[in-house]
């Protein structure tokens, strides 16, 4: 039986530290040039690159053929399900991280989701926690660090997990141990359990994005950078949405001055 | 430092209202309904476009009419060639606003042009600097709903699209960026990136 899937993030590590090819920068009398170089943050240019391609061509070869067998198989309504009941086993790490981050409001959300449909949606395959008031929202250990401050760092491309930067591969490790299931149990069934989780959720994410993926690939004349503005693009909203998210905590009987979502004065913000 | 920063919170509150109310007399709440409703209807056209009857050409001719109707397509090109604008020549900057017209389209069509069966759903308009961001909902069959957020800007009367944000990213910004790096990789030879989308469209028939 194979290491857990979060073992393997130490081996990536060391691996990428064999692997640090570096792109050359702009000689300093072009100032735009170096502007850009700046501004595109990404050092490890070639190496990025040919993980880029490697990680392409893994695609092409595995995960997009048995994403497109997925859909082909599985009617919409069941992928649907199986994404909910993969979405609310990450609940607890979930929770962890909106309450390291101060968000209560979020935590509240992420506890009431969980018991709702961990019970009325069946084990999760049922999202009904979002038409009783309790909608998800996405929550990591990048996003946590990212709101207590700390940058994020050059590009990196990742064997297998793909577009991250140096404080979202650590906050890749943090959030797998994090997660109860990591520890809970031991011996081969719950080993084996462990992978399917992960090899699930890698299909339904890769058959989630099969659309956009390939459509990116036929405009793009350039896909990797493209990939690697969206991604960054995608994680400053996430970040933006925890950083805005400062509903207060007001039992529902106190006359309620603010409206949920506005963004108020609160403790935890102004230390940002 | 939380003292000051309470204070400007406080002064900004004080301040944004009334300089809100000096730069823009009684327009503003209408330019946000011009916004919503320029959206509405683009939304409904092009909604009506992909799910009706006709050839793929023929399809693509109507969205191509939509486009230029509701977007700035002029001042999104100048935006995604960033810096290389001023220092393309007359003749290159025909060529490229030509050719991104066609590329544009492409793009769009490559997004919802396929999928019979998309619907949007309003959602609700919100003030951004000089510009209307007017947020909705996009479903298309085998797809998660995605958010996507269009910005209306009019600084000369009628309401315009200038960028589509889906999922917190910007249309306009990651072609751009596909662009600087491409045209980086290239001697930030302008021709070359004409060539390069001239192939685009091409291919895209």
């Amino acid at each position: 039986m194979p290491a857990p899937p979060s073992r393997l993030l130490v081996i990536t590590a060391v691996l990428l530290g064999g692997l640090s090819g570096c792109a050359t920068p702009p000689p300093a009398s072009d100032p735009d040039a170096v502007a850009d170089y700046r501004e595109t943050n990404d050092p490890l240019e070639p190496t990025n690159r040919a993980i880029y391609a490697f990680n392409n061509a893994v695609d092409a070869a595995i995960l997009k053929p048995v994403a497109q067998g997925y859909r082909y198989v599985v009617p919409a309504r069941v992928r649907g399900g199986i994404h909910n009941t993969l979405s609310n086993l990450a609940s607890p790490v979930q929770f962890s991280n909106d309450v390291l981050e101060g968000k209560s409001r979020r935590a509240g959300d992420t506890t009431m989701r969980f018991l709702i449909n961990s019970t009325a949606g069946v084990l999760g395959f049922f999202d009904v926690a979002s038409d009783w008031g309790y909608p998800n929202h996405d929550n990591d250990f990048g996003i946590t660090m990212a709101l207590w401050g700390m940058p994020a760092g050059p590009y990196l491309f990742l064997p297998v997990f793909g577009p991250s930067d140096p404080r979202d591969a650590v906050g890749l490790g943090v959030n797998a141990a994090m997660d109860p299931f990591t520890w809970v149990g031991q011996g081969a069934a719950v080993r084996a359990l462990d992978w399917s989780r992960w090899a699930m959720n890698g299909i339904d994410q890769r058959e989630r994005h099969l659309d956009d993926i390939d459509s990116i690939k036929k405009t793009a004349l350039d896909p990797y950078a493209t990939f690697r503005s969206l991604y960054r693009q995608h994680r400053t909203s996430q970040i933006d949405d925890a950083r805005n998210d400062n509903r207060a905590t007001i039992p529902v009987w106190f006359p309620q001055s603010t409206t949920p979502g506005q963004v108020t004065y609160s403790p935890t913000a102004s230390r940002n | 430092m939380i003292q000051r920063r309470k204070f400007m919170v406080v002064t900004a509150a004080w301040l944004l209202p009334g300089s809100l109310w000096l730069t823009r007399p009684a327009g503003a709440q209408g330019a946000s309904d011009k916004a919503s409703a320029l959206i509405k209807s683009i939304g409904d056209q092009l909604v009506s476009v992909v799910n009706g009857p006709g050839g793929e050409r023929d399809k693509r001719a109507r969205l191509t009419e939509i486009i230029d109707s509701g977007v700035d397509v002029d001042g999104v090109a100048r935006f995604c060639l960033g810096r290389f604008w001023r220092s393309a020549s007359a003749e290159q900057q025909r060529r490229y606003m030509e050719l991104f017209h066609q590329v544009l389209v492409n793009n769009i069509t490559s997004k919802i042009g396929d999928y019979r069966g998309v619907r949007f759903q309003m959602g609700r308009t919100q003030r951004r600097d000089e510009d209307a961001v007017v947020s909705t909902v996009v479903e298309r069959p085998n797809n998660p709903p995605t958010n996507v957020d269009w910005i209306v800007s009019s600084p000369a009367g009628d309401p315009k699209i200038i960028d589509v944000v889906a999922e917190g990213t910007s249309l306009r910004l990651t072609q751009r960026q596909d662009y600087a790096s491409y045209l980086s990789h290239n001697n930030n030879n302008i021709d070359a990136l004409i060539n390069a989308m001239r192939q685009q469209v091409a291919e895209a028939g």
